[in-house]
């Protein structure tokens, strides 16, 4: 490490002892350089750094708002995915009671139905016995009347031909012992 | 008696009496129905004078069968008559019905006897239902 100084130091020394020459550096070149480059940095500082730090604000304002918009979007998205699911377990529970209430109303249904329909069966059979009972009941009146017709007839018939005159005086003798 | 219109009662009562006494009034009444324009009171003023007689002891009796009524029978029905009206004399109107079919259908003014066949089976027929 200390050659290359040594060296420097030497040749500065050979030189006629001025660093700035021996380094090939102008003063005055230098200080013009430098009075350029502090312009420059003015001017770099007054209008070109203004407008680009404003555009990179507003470029991050518009990032913000995105990012802000975007967490608000999700917490909404949130809110109604919440909102959706309990919406969703209010209608399963609505549709339960509805189902419930609706499977009671057509068991009800049914129970009524079947009551209805058996005390219908009930009123058809009762009436068909008493229509029977009263089909019977004429049948036998008309049987009894055709019978005693038939007899009456068959009676005048047979007694019109077959009535001596020794039964006829045994009748009215008899009906008129029957009197007295 | 032309002049007022007498009861049937009355009238019948007198030709029942005149009737007994042994006169035929039978012109007379007719006559005096005629006179009277009670002609369609026949049937009833006979009728009133059986039952008069019948009060007097003559029973007027209509007996219809369907075959002529041997003697022993009309006997039969004359001792009935009177054992049950308590009249004296007894006459038996008798007349044959062969619709009767048999047995004996006795009419007095007040009682009627039907033992015939018939009316039995009349009877009969009416116990239908």
């Amino acid at each position: 490490m200390t050659g290359p100084l040594q060296q420097f130091a030497a040749s500065t020394h050979e030189a006629g002892g001025d660093i700035f020459s021996s380094l090939g550096i102008n003063g005055q070149m230098l200080a013009f350089q430098a009075i350029a480059f502090i312009i420059l940095v003015f001017l770099l500082g007054k209008f070109v750094f203004p407008i680009l730090i404003k555009a990179v604000d507003e470029r991050q304002e518009k990032i913000d708002a995105g990012q802000r918009a975007a967490a608000a979007a999700e917490a909404k998205a949130n809110e109604a995915q919440d909102e959706v699911a309990k919406l969703l377990k209010e209608a399963r529970g609505e549709a339960k009671d509805i189902v419930a209430t609706a499977k009671d109303e057509a068991t009800a249904m049914i129970n009524a139905g079947e009551e209805k329909a058996k005390s219908r069966a009930d009123k058809i059979v009762a009436d068909a016995r008493d229509q029977l009972e009263k089909d019977v009941i004429a049948a036998r009146k008309a049987l009894h009347n055709d019978t005693i017709e038939l007899v009456a007839l068959a009676t005048e018939k047979v007694v019109g031909k077959s009535f001596s005159e020794a039964v006829d005086k045994k009748v009215i003798a008899s009906a008129v012992k029957e009197q007295v | 008696m032309a002049g007022t219109r007498l009861p049937r009662r009355k009238i019948a009562v007198y030709f029942a009496d005149e009737l007994l006494a042994g006169r035929n009034v039978t012109n007379q009444l007719a006559a005096y129905l005629v006179e009277t324009k009670r002609v369609r009171e026949a049937v009833l003023i006979v009728r009133d004078i059986e039952v008069a007689l019948a009060d007097r002891g003559v029973l007027l009796a209509d007996v219809a069968s369907s075959r002529e009524l041997a003697t022993e029978t009309k006997d039969a029905i004359t001792a009935y008559l009177k054992k049950t009206t308590g009249a004296h004399d007894i006459q038996l109107r008798t007349s044959v019905n062969t619709d009767l079919l048999g047995g004996v259908l006795v009419e007095t003014p007040s009682e009627r006897l039907d033992a015939t066949i018939r009316h039995r089976l009349n009877q009969l027929t009416a116990t239908k239902i």
